[in-house]
């Protein structure tokens, strides 16, 4: 599970009945799931939360390719079968961010650091294989809103999304020492190695410093729900 | 129908956040473009590489795609197809991908959890206003399974009918959005007749072949929620919207870290 430890079953249910099983053996048969099925890279990373940036947890993206300069990313906290899908990242280009207007460049955060240090890392894939990607990476920006907050002990998704920060070689940035321990045990890397064989990846030239606004602004975003009238064209509920 | 009852996005002025008073809804054909280079052979042949040798067992779990329609959770007129991809995390919950078609280049617009009424009543009362019922969705024939035959739809739909959903999207596709720009939204599911553009409805029929009206009379003998609809559920009736707020960051000394 994502970075708590905590092995109470989240969510509380009951197990899968048969009856399920078959439902879902049957419609897994028939269904195609397309766009599913264009999820092929999976990276293991780390995340902060925005609203509360000492609170740091391990991520599980699978990634879709939808071009050279755009990426959507289902999130999970973990890569079992059971994993609780706790957000979605989307990867731009730098070309693409630099685009944006200022207002939205604020709520995206920068990968250089991440890729650099040894964070972003590939299970199982043999790192010369992934090194064009990571060098591609580097100059990406990342939205990433967490939807499920696991390591706070919520047992269901509760309240609004997170925005979520990318790993920093500085401040609040800096990840805890155990938590990368924890990751590098089960899949068997070394962070620190992966960053001494990343050192000859570029930096960005230019990191846009509306990127990870925290950085240089001491200041970040959390979402409230307001209750407001309903624009609508017959009752609700 | 007349055609003119469909705003095509290239017309479609930029709305800020502010209630619209025309009907905004996506037929498929209309969908904006990701901008952005094609995939170059390079990094192609990363992924291919990567498909063959990680694993994907979160993925695999996803056995069922559920077609249904979301509207905004603060402006019902903004209402949007969403193609939901489904896997169980136990009996109790099921966690979806929403994507906004059922094609291989579908863009990502957002999730939904499902969780029994068991579940939905251990909530705190103001978490239950984010979570729609799902009966009428599932009675009324609108949520539907593509490619599987009805007598087996149903057979989970029953379940489904008595489940509360928590739906977050957070693309503006049907503003014509070529990217995920802007906050997240709070989406809701219909409750009644005479919420969703018949337009839109009739076009979904057409796409996947399905009658709707048909269908909700085979439904008719299922059951919602055993307890009733809850009056907190639905936003309870009032309409809600995710708001930024700037923070001050904690400084790092405060923050508690372990060395070893």
């Amino acid at each position: 599970m994502a970075s708590s430890g905590d092995e109470d079953q989240v969510p509380p249910g009951d197990p899968v009945t048969v009856s399920t099983l078959v439902i879902d053996a049957g419609t897994k048969i028939m269904q195609r799931r397309l766009p599913v099925k264009q999820m092929n890279t999976h990276v293991s990373t780390f995340a902060i939360y925005g609203g509360d940036m000492s609170r740091q947890i391990e991520t599980h993206h699978y990634i879709h390719r939808v071009n050279d300069e755009f990426l959507q990313c289902a999130v999970f906290a973990s890569d079992h079968s059971d994993a609780p899908l706790i957000g979605i990242e989307y990867v731009i280009s730098d070309r693409l961010y630099e685009n944006l207007p200022q207002d939205e460049q604020k709520l995206w955060h920068s990968h250089a650091y991440e890729v650099k240090s040894g964070s972003w890392a590939y299970p199982r894939l043999p790192e010369v294989v992934a090194s064009p990607e990571l060098k591609n990476i580097a100059k990406t920006y990342g939205k990433f809103w967490c939807t499920w907050q696991i390591d706070r002990g919520d047992k269901l998704p509760m309240g609004a999304p997170e925005l979520m920060m990318s790993p920093q070689g500085v401040g609040q940035g800096v990840l805890r020492p155990e938590l990368v321990k924890r990751r590098d045990e089960k899949y068997n890397i070394s962070t620190d190695e992966l960053k001494q064989r990343r050192a000859e990846i570029a930096e960005p030239e230019w990191i846009n410093p509306m990127a990870d606004y925290w950085k240089q602004h001491g200041k970040c975003f959390v979402l409230d729900i307001v209750t407001v009238e309903m624009n609508r064209n017959e009752k609700f509920p | 129908m007349e055609k003119a009852d469909h705003l095509s996005m290239k017309d479609e002025p930029e709305v800020q956040g502010e209630p619209t008073k025309t009907a905004v809804h996506l037929s498929t054909k209309d969908r904006p473009k990701v901008p952005g280079e094609p995939t170059k052979t390079g990094t192609s042949m990363v992924d291919t590489a990567a498909a063959a040798v990680q694993s994907f067992a979160p993925l695999n779990q996803i056995h069922q795609h559920l077609c249904a329609f979301h509207f905004y959770a603060y402006d019902m007129t903004r209402q949007v197809e969403a193609h939901h991809f489904c896997s169980h995390i136990n009996e109790d919950m099921r966690q979806c991908l929403i994507y906004d078609g059922p094609d291989p280049n579908a863009r990502l617009i957002g999730l939904e959890y499902m969780v029994t009424e068991k579940l939905f009543m251990t909530l705190p009362d103001d978490e239950k206003k984010l979570w729609h019922t799902h009966e009428w969705e599932v009675k009324g024939g609108f949520l539907f399974m593509p490619g599987v035959p009805e007598v087996m739809q149903r057979q989970d739909l029953e379940k489904v009918a008595k489940t509360y959903g928590k739906v977050f999207h957070f693309w503006q596709v049907e503003l014509g959005h070529e990217l995920p720009i802007g906050l997240p939204n709070l989406m809701m599911a219909v409750t009644r007749d005479g919420q969703l553009y018949p337009e839109m409805i009739k076009e979904t029929e057409k796409q996947f072949g399905i009658s709707i009206e048909k269908e909700r009379e085979s439904r008719a003998y299922m059951k919602g929620p055993e307890h009733g609809i809850h009056p907190l559920a639905n936003g309870g009736g009032k309409g809600l919207k995710l708001e930024l707020r700037e923070v001050d960051i904690k400084p790092v000394e405060s923050v508690p870290r372990v060395f070893v």
